[in-house]
């Protein structure tokens, strides 16, 4: 009996293990992070996995992996930028793969880096910038630039936020995007209402369109901490001090006034906040149907937006409280510190910043940020903006850009505040308290 | 012959070594990687940052709430999806005894959510469970009731879930059952019958007692296997909302990229807590098993 007892339970306990390993292979995640809407808008929801076949590599060809996190419409541009780039390369060979989302992505990065297997070029989520760059293994890519004869100051200002660290230049901008808001201006037109520019127009609007009989809304967001984090550094406050050793908006009672906000608007059936799962898409569904007069979502919807909605839509700024303020998102270009094709790997990039050819058409196909000021002001953007003042909009918006949540230990930190917005949003829990335990679990891990 | 001996001692040992090495491959070294995990605050992708810190990891599960949250959700979870499944298994199986065609046409159809993929089955209950457009508040509404946010408030998210997982998991063990039942000889069942004995004395004498050990059985697999609910949570809630669907597995996964050191010390607990209860069960229950 006592064998036999010990051998179930040592096959129960191998299944539990199995069962906790189980977990992180090959689940499909949809991207909690602060940019999914930029990935899974209505144009570019199918996501395909499309990996261009790698050709016959023979003759001295160098080849180049590449790992993205683009699927569907967006996957389908970046392969031809790929295609582009090999065309014109005869002895370089990139090969671009589909990884997940990007929350998929980092994972399977941090196992492949472990493996020894990783790609020579990945692109990786702003946030997570500096926990790879931290366990150093992100190429120092200053040294190639300066031999290129390119400069930092070759990019966009407000996007270089997360490209250095302990002053080493780990990354650089390639599809960014910024929150912005979207407004259906004939909802607002048809009560007399101006698009909001403060948090306080933006509350007469929102309750002033919210509607329950037709079912309508005036505000919403997608499930994220992207947006909280905006009305944060609006409020006049900031995410981690400066320091980085605790959280600086709960003590100064700007957690409180942000949340309360929204509670507010909430309560009174003017704000809609959607369940976390597949939330971009819902939000994006309610404001093409104009179940929602405004929205605060991501700069890389507005292309799937337009082509969908039949109202007047425009973006504007997101609504200021002390001051106007937005993080960025979006994703990084890194070279692996592993890689043993670094020239080649950084002729990609290379291309792809200062080739008119290169992520430039990307940007235009997209509706991602131009990130070099060589594609601000070239005609082709210009053209772009004159025919779609929406997307200008977004690219203005970047002079208040600002992150205030750049650390090693974000990612982490992330998931305490997630649990901290559910609490109030959902459950509403008292805010007071749900901040307070927040700051505590913050603070034991920016300090361990 | 000296070699003989030598032969007999180690036979056993060669022969299960292809067995063994395999599963020290896969199933013990993981465990004892696992292990020594735990104790780290590990840096997966550059060993050398890698921090040794003791029984932090461990502290810190059990002082955190959202730990216990996922420990509670996950027992509640269990405890509804093993009750629920195997009272609905048996009152089916009980139905579906006798071999009609209709039966096996009925039998057929509850059978077919086995064979769907369980993802498919979550994304269509997502569907049939959303509080506006959705089939089930639709009827709710139709017969008076008032309409539920299903998988969108916390009161009701993990009942919902454990719905799906039950509907899901009913047609797979009422084969079991009804494979069972019909294996009962009917000679006891006549013997009863001669001796007039009531339906409800039939089936706790003799149904019930004959069908022990196809239960117990699945009393253990249904409870590993509820334990480490996954995939149901993973689509339908994401844990949420503010944690009301995070199990155990779930909980793990939310740490594989920030902190895989907690990710394998609550491994750890897991496989324990797995163990505990399997070890339970065969201590109490065993002895209640009748074996023909």
């Amino acid at each position: 009996m006592a064998n036999k007892i010990r051998g179930v339970l040592a096959a129960t306990a191998l299944m539990g293990v199995l069962a906790g390993c189980g977990g992180g292979n090959g689940n499909n995640a949809a991207p909690n992070d602060a940019n999914q809407g930029a990935s899974s808008s209505p144009s570019a929801s199918a996501s395909a996995s499309a990996s261009p076949s790698a050709e016959a590599t023979g003759g001295g060809k160098t080849t180049v992996q590449f790992w993205h996190s683009l699927g569907g419409k967006n996957g389908e541009y970046m392969d031809a930028l790929i295609k582009r780039f090999n065309d014109s390369h005869p002895d370089i060979e990139v090969v671009g793969t589909f990884q997940g989302g990007y929350d998929e992505t980092v994972t399977k990065l941090q196992q492949a880096i472990a493996s020894n297997t990783a790609p020579d070029v990945s692109m990786l989520e702003r946030a997570y910038v500096q926990m790879f760059a931290d366990s150093d293994v992100l190429e120092d890519m200053k040294p190639y630039l300066d031999k290129s004869g390119m400069s930092p100051d070759d990019f966009t200002a407000g996007l270089m936020g997360h490209s250095y660290f302990d002053n080493k230049l780990v990354s650089l901008p390639l599809n960014r995007s910024t929150p912005i808001l979207h407004v259906n201006k004939t909802l607002l037109d048809a009560k007399g209402l101006s698009v909001p520019k403060t948090w306080d127009e933006l509350k007469t609007a929102a309750n002033a369109l919210a509607d329950k009989g037709k079912g309508q809304y005036g505000l919403t967001m997608p499930y994220d901490t992207w947006y909280q984090l905006a009305m944060i550094t609006q409020a006049g406050g900031k995410f981690f001090n400066d320091d980085k050793t605790s959280v600086d908006f709960i003590d100064n009672g700007v957690g409180e006034k942000v949340f309360a906000y929204l509670k507010d608007l909430q309560n009174a059936g003017a704000f809609y906040y959607p369940p976390q799962q597949d939330s971009g898409n819902i939000v994006n569904k309610m404001f093409t149907e104009g179940k929602v007069a405004m929205m605060y979502q991501s700069t890389g919807s507005i292309g799937g937006l337009m082509e969908a909605v039949n109202f007047d839509y425009v973006t504007a700024f997101l609504p200021k409280d002390q001051e106007y303020a937005n993080p960025t998102g979006g994703a990084n270009v890194t070279i692996l510190s592993g890689s043993k094709n670094k020239d080649a790997a950084w002729e990609f990039i290379r291309w792809m910043d200062t080739d008119p050819q290169g992520a430039q058409q990307f940007i235009v196909q997209s509706g991602y940020l131009p990130f070099t000021k060589a594609m601000v002001d070239s005609q082709e953007i210009k053209d772009l903006w004159a025919k779609e003042p929406n997307r200008k909009v977004a690219y203005d918006q970047l002079q208040y850009a600002v992150d205030t949540n750049m650390d090693v230990a974000w990612p982490e930190v992330m998931h305490e505040f997630f649990s901290a917005i559910e609490a109030i949003m959902y459950d509403s829990k008292d805010i007071k308290s749900t901040l307070a335990t927040f700051k505590k679990e913050a603070d034991r891990i920016l300090n361990q | 012959m000296p070699n003989r001996g030598w032969w007999a001692l180690l036979r056993p040992y060669v022969m299960i070594a292809p067995a063994m090495a395999g599963i020290g491959l896969f199933v013990i070294y993981p465990i004892f990687y696992l292990i020594k995990l735990s104790f780290y605050k590990y840096n997966l992708m550059n060993k050398a940052k890698s921090k040794y810190i003791g029984f932090d990891n461990y502290q810190k599960i059990f002082t955190r709430d959202d730990f216990y949250q996922a420990l509670g959700n996950t027992a509640v979870y269990t405890v509804g999806v093993v009750a629920g499944t195997m009272l609905l298994s048996l009152l089916v199986a009980l139905w579906l005894k006798r071999k009609t065609r209709w039966n096996r046409i009925v039998q057929a159809g509850i059978f077919t959510p086995h064979i769907v993929s369980i993802v498919s089955i979550a994304l269509l209950w997502m569907w049939l469970m959303e509080p506006n457009q959705g089939l089930l508040n639709f009827l709710l509404k139709l017969f008076g009731l008032p309409p539920s946010a299903w998988l969108q408030s916390s009161k009701t998210a993990l009942l919902s879930v454990i719905l799906v997982s039950v509907w899901q998991s009913i047609g797979y063990y009422t084969l079991i059952i009804v494979a069972a039942l019909q294996s009962i000889p009917p000679t006891i069942y006549e013997a009863a019958a001669l001796d007039n004995a009531s339906r409800a004395k039939v089936f706790f004498r003799i149904t019930l007692p004959l069908l022990s050990p196809q239960l117990f059985f699945i009393l253990v697999i249904m409870t590993i296997g509820s334990f480490k609910v996954f995939d149901t949570v993973q689509v339908m809630t994401g844990g949420g909302p503010n944690g009301a669907t995070s199990t155990i597995v779930y909980y793990i996964y939310q740490f594989r990229t920030t902190n895989i050191g907690y990710s394998a010390a609550t491994g750890v607990v897991l496989m324990a807590i797995i163990g505990l209860l399997t070890f339970l069960y065969f201590r109490l229950l065993a002895r209640k098993v009748h074996y023909q």
